[in-house]
């Protein structure tokens, strides 16, 4: 038999096979099941509005806080050097450099904490690093920093200790000393997401 | 799983050490075809042997059924694997000055080794030429770095383009190649050539 003929009878097969089969488009998840759902009830994913706070006032530069509400919530109060990221958006390629990379602590997080969760779980899957979720979200935000409670007058010294913190942390970030307050409106000037082109795959040398 | 450096399954090292085994391979396989006659090169324009042609077609098929049946069973993310961006004017005219390059020569860059490793003085010449190119293309590069820029299309698949599956793109490839093997071998008894 001719090669040509050998070859054709291996390759034309299998060209119908691919041809036939659609395409595998599922995103290839890094995590199984049972590794997501140990990591889930863990609670090392969350980050307490007080470290929040801390990194905040500090200017730590390893802090990047993500909005994953949309767009008008986001212009209407956002966190100080928050960038936006609608959850619906999460995947799009300009954010890829954010969401996937070695170097920053992100925090997700949202109005509760159901949304940053969605976020921190696909990331996670997709076996993204350094994601995090800020402990309540936005709610116990207002409820911790920008409004804490008094502790009684009977509480243990580290309450006190926790309110002062609080207070401090609260009125550096843009709380009114007054007890009685909710989130400022239009606080902070939106955080502009700076587009980079990275390019991730290698590139091959070759040729005959 | 794969690709095994985006992935960081091995190191660059391993990669290289990979390329290195890989590249003997390849280099062995040419010899052994007979690649390092710079006779057979040149044949594929004259018509008289298409074993060129056959060999890298094949290996192109090889090539693209591998990754798409390796991305069918999810050793592979396809999205990863690095395209090299297209540049339309200098693909053309690249394409122009290497293949008449290789109908003058009878090499190209890889073939030129294999005849050069077997102590085949025009391989060496025209190895010797390859740099002259590389290094007139390099002190140049300002005069045409327009020219060859220009006509960016990104990373285009023509499988994307005619609004197809890759899969059944490769199809119609293989069925094109198994057609060009037979007009290549057609051609090689029309213009046949004693002893070369």
């Amino acid at each position: 038999m001719k090669p040509r003929i050998v070859l054709a009878a291996f390759i034309i097969p299998l060209g119908l096979i691919i041809a036939a089969i659609p395409q595998n488009t599922t995103v290839p998840y890094k995590l199984t099941a049972h590794q997501l759902l140990a990591e889930s009830n863990l609670r090392s994913k969350y980050v307490s509005p007080e470290q929040v706070a801390h990194m905040l006032v500090s200017k730590d530069p390893t802090l990047q806080l993500i909005d994953v509400r949309s767009q008008d919530e986001y212009d209407k109060y956002h966190l100080e050097g928050a960038v936006n990221i609608p959850i619906t958006d999460l995947l799009a390629e300009k954010y890829a450099y954010l969401i996937n990379q070695e170097v920053k602590m992100n925090v997700f997080y949202s109005n509760g904490t159901v949304v940053a969760n969605e976020a921190w779980m696909i990331t996670r899957q997709l076996g993204y690093n350094n994601n995090y979720i800020l402990e309540g979200g936005l709610n116990y935000w207002a409820e911790t920093i920008l409004n804490p409670i008094k502790p009684a007058n009977t509480s243990p010294n580290e309450e006190f200790a926790r309110y002062d913190f609080r207070k401090a942390a609260g009125t550096a970030l843009g709380a009114a000393p007054a007890e009685t307050l909710t989130a400022p409106e239009n606080s902070q000037p939106a955080t502009a997401i700076p587009i980079i082109v990275k390019p991730k795959k290698k590139k091959a040398a070759g040729g005959c | 799983m794969g690709p095994l450096i985006v992935n960081e399954i091995i190191t660059e090292n391993t990669n290289l050490l990979f390329a290195f085994l890989i590249g003997i391979g390849f280099g062995f396989v040419l010899e052994q075809s007979g690649f390092s006659s710079s006779r057979k090169l040149a044949g594929v324009f004259y018509g008289y042997d298409a074993v060129v042609l056959k060999v890298f077609f094949t290996a192109a098929i090889t090539g693209m059924l591998g990754l798409l049946f390796f991305s069918l069973f999810g050793w592979l993310d396809l999205s990863l694997v690095y395209i090299n961006p297209t540049f339309l004017s200098s693909s053309i005219l690249g394409g122009v000055i290497m293949g008449a390059g290789f109908i003058i020569g009878g090499y190209c860059p890889g073939t030129s080794f294999c005849g050069a490793s077997i102590g085949k003085i025009d391989a060496f010449v025209f190895i010797a030429g390859l740099f002259i190119g590389v290094a007139l293309f390099g002190w140049g590069f300002p005069l045409w770095e327009k020219l060859y820029l220009a006509k960016d299309l990104g990373d285009p698949k023509v499988s994307r383009l005619l609004g197809i599956s890759d899969g059944l793109f490769a199809l119609l490839l293989i069925l094109v190649a198994l057609v060009m093997f037979w007009a290549a071998e057609l051609a090689e008894k029309k213009f046949p050539r004693e002893e070369y």
